[in-house]
């Protein structure tokens, strides 16, 4: 294990991606952070900028005028970096999967910049605070 | 004068409808009423304009929204006008005729109707005389000229091996000033004129944002927005799933509001089949809704704090919404998309033993509440750092058709639960907080407010629910039009539902509250500092997740950047942190 892989295990920073969410998955991205379940104890901090981000918490469809742009903002990141499709619009596209704004898939959008991409799926409609939490050690336990 | 008729050769009814077409005059071409609540006037399309100075001007109507459905002779265009002292709907219907399909645009003189008008020529290829800025709108920047997702005829085009959605296979060809009719090119700055993009990834239900703000100095002098970066398609995928299915597509339109649409598209369903719920089911609704409202309110507490540079009240108030998001949990099954709601009544019934564990809940609310209150009413930094902020005076509210906590603090008494009377809202004891300012600390306090009008109609409809059946029976869905809206907690969101007897709807129109009080930005935000855009931004609610946004400013000269979005907070705290000292 290198030192870049032990610090992003260590504290791994996360930068959140909404690519056509309902918001619903952001929302429980947000309630990590605060009193209840408070992953900052667990090292995981929030950044506000990708170039800062060991991980990408990409919520939502991934839309038609997102698509170049979540491109971009994973190109930012410093590798390693693991992405992880928050929520089943994420992992598969879920109830809007047949909708018009609908490019493709992230993880299609993520393998065609870096083909060795991490990525991580944490599936539910949104999915629960602690699935995220467990959905973040099982990536991290991986590397 | 003779008797008014409506279609059907039946006498009209209603005085409200009566009134307004007579006021109408000449403009009328023909009349339907509904029922006590909604009517349906078609004008003549030449004359829509004037129609339109006639509703808003004389008989105080609030646009509700407009819709837009192909038909054979070319495009109706329907605008819902809301009249809130008479609890009506009143819908006029005017022709944008083949092969044309122009008609004058009522955005020239109303602002309420400028994004409405460029959407519907993005989705439906309607055009709009006179629109002062018919850019794109919603549509991606690489969507293909001439293609129009509403109109008849069109397919969502096939996945290729890549996942990508083929395009080239679409008519129509992409033609060369495409791209200078959509958005993005920057205008031309004067000297020391600088651009700020905030955006683009900033969440906001269908419509995520990318605000451009010209400033000279610390002052905005001008904004733009661009849309589309959420866009998803839900109204055109709305029409390819059953009466059944939508509800469940709908709540998933915005996480936060996810009582609140379904309810608006069942109250437009019911409306066509005039199908009315048990008491039972109508108490239910509005226990989940309020409770909504609750954790909706409670969470734009905690991130204006957070804007400010008040991290305590940010984490205070997210705690203390724990409890709601938990009992909702209990109650419909899940902490956000509760799934609850079905035409005819609700899924879930509670049990009376869990009415203890609500009262708990919401009582554990009470005392934080009132902390919170209290913070932003006493404290001196916030009454400097808030008040004349922003400011949307009643005319500004008015002219955009604002609705919610942005319209009730510019002193606007505007509240769908009370002027058309549904749910358990009509029989329990609650006001209508309003407030006269119109700045940012007047929606602060009608937001902290409403959250014990939340608290007090939970605790009554728990007191007064009446035992029976949680759901009539619903056999089919006749053909039909209808309206339906219910007050969200960010404003009104209302749903258009066009049925033919089939399986499902085939035109499905959704507005939502953001969509009427995001463009009053233009009204608020002009004029005011850097450092109070973001807070300004963030006094309508618009869902914001606040931490994650690409935003940056650049010098319009060199084009070299100069804040991003993490500045800018920073600026805005640290002018807090200043008043602070000085008061």
């Amino acid at each position: 294990m290198g030192w870049q892989t032990w610090g992003l295990k260590k504290s791994p920073w996360v930068y959140h991606v909404n690519v056509g969410a309902c918001n619903n998955c952001d929302i429980e991205v947000l309630e990590l952070l605060t009193p209840r379940y408070d992953v900052e104890r667990l090292g995981i901090v929030l950044v506000g900028s990708p170039r800062h981000a060991d991980a990408l918490l990409v919520t939502g469809i991934c839309t038609r005028q997102a698509e170049p742009r979540l491109r971009t903002v994973y190109e930012q990141t410093a590798k390693p970096c693991v992405v992880f499709c928050i929520g089943v619009c994420a992992c598969t596209g879920g109830i809007f999967r047949h909708a018009y704004g609908f490019a493709r898939p992230v993880d299609e959008v993520i393998r065609e910049a870096d083909p060795n991409a991490i990525i991580a799926y944490v599936p539910g409609c949104p999915p629960k605070p602690e699935a995220m939490i467990a959905g973040a050690a099982a990536a991290l336990a991986t590397l | 004068m003779s008797e008014l008729k409506d279609l059907t050769g039946a006498a009209v009814q209603s005085p409200v409808l009566s009134r307004v077409v007579t006021a109408l005059g000449g403009l009328v071409l023909e009349v339907e009423e509904q029922n006590p609540q909604r009517g349906w006037v078609r004008v003549d399309p030449a004359r829509v304009r004037e129609s339109a100075r006639i509703l808003f001007g004389e008989q105080r109507a609030r646009l509700a929204t407009v819709s837009g459905l192909e038909v054979r002779d070319g495009i109706d265009i329907l605008y819902h006008w809301a009249l809130d002292a008479d609890g009506y709907i009143v819908t006029v219907k005017a022709l944008a005729a083949r092969p044309s399909l122009a008609i004058d645009s009522v955005g020239q003189d109303l602002p309420a109707c400028n994004w409405i008008e460029r959407e519907m020529h993005d989705l439906l290829g309607a055009e709009f005389r006179g629109h002062p800025d018919m850019r794109r709108l919603l549509l991606a920047d690489d969507w293909p000229e001439g293609v129009h997702p509403l109109r008849r005829g069109f397919q969502v085009p096939k996945v290729d091996a890549t996942g990508r959605r083929e395009t080239a296979a679409w008519a129509g060809a992409p033609d060369a000033d495409a791209k200078a009719r959509r958005f993005s090119a920057p205008k031309p700055g004067k000297p020391g004129r600088t651009l700020i993009n905030i955006g683009p990834f900033h969440p906001l239900q269908e419509e995520a944002e990318f605000f451009q703000l010209y400033c000279e100095g610390e002052t905005v002098v001008d904004m733009d927005v661009r849309l589309s970066y959420n866009h998803r398609g839900i109204e055109e995928l709305s029409t390819r799933m059953t009466w059944d299915q939508v509800p469940f597509l709908v709540e998933r339109v915005c996480g936060i509001c996810s009582a609140s649409h379904p309810w608006a598209y069942i109250r437009a369903v019911e409306s066509i089949g005039d199908i009315h719920a048990p008491p039972r089911a109508e108490y239910l609704r509005t226990i989940v809704a309020e409770l909504e409202r609750l954790h909706s309110h409670m969470l734009w507490v905690g991130l204006a704090g957070h804007f400010l540079g008040y991290n305590t009240v940010w984490m205070w108030a997210w705690k203390y919404r724990e409890p709601v998001m938990d009992i909702l949990e209990v109650i419909t099954g899940s902490r956000i998309h509760y799934a609850n709601n079905r035409i005819g009544g609700v899924r879930r019934d509670v049990p009376p033993d869990l009415y203890p564990e609500i009262r708990k809940a919401v009582d554990s609310l009470k005392k934080p509440l009132e902390m919170l209150t209290n913070a932003v009413l006493d404290d001196p930094v916030l009454h400097a750092r808030l008040k004349g902020v922003g400011v949307l005076t009643k005319e500004d509210a008015l002219a955009w058709g604002v609705t919610g906590p942005t319209a009730r603090g510019s002193g606007l008494a505007i509240d769908v639960r009370r002027d058309h009377p549904h749910g358990a809202y009509g029989e329990v004891d609650w006001q209508v907080i309003t407030q006269p300012a119109g700045d940012v600390f007047a929606k602060a306090v009608v937001r902290c407010l409403e959250c014990f009008e939340a608290i007090k109609i939970i605790e009554q409809c728990l007191d007064r629910i009446p035992e029976g059946p949680i759901a009539a029976e619903v056999s089919h869905i006749p053909p039909g039009e209808g309206c339906g809206n219910y007050e969200a907690p960010r404003g009104e969101t209302f749903h258009y539902v066009r049925s033919d007897g089939g399986a499902g709807p085939v035109r499905h129109k959704i507005r939502a509250p953001s969509y009427v009080n995001i463009p009053s930005f233009r009204a608020s935000c002009i004029g005011q500092h850097i450092a109070d855009v973001s807070i300004i931004l963030a006094s309508v609610d618009p869902c914001y997740s606040c931490t994650e946004r690409l935003a940056r400013a650049y010098d319009a000269e060199t084009r070299k950047p100069r804040y991003d979005f993490n500045d800018l907070v920073r600026m805005s705290q640290e002018r807090t942190r200043r008043l602070r000292k000085q008061v």
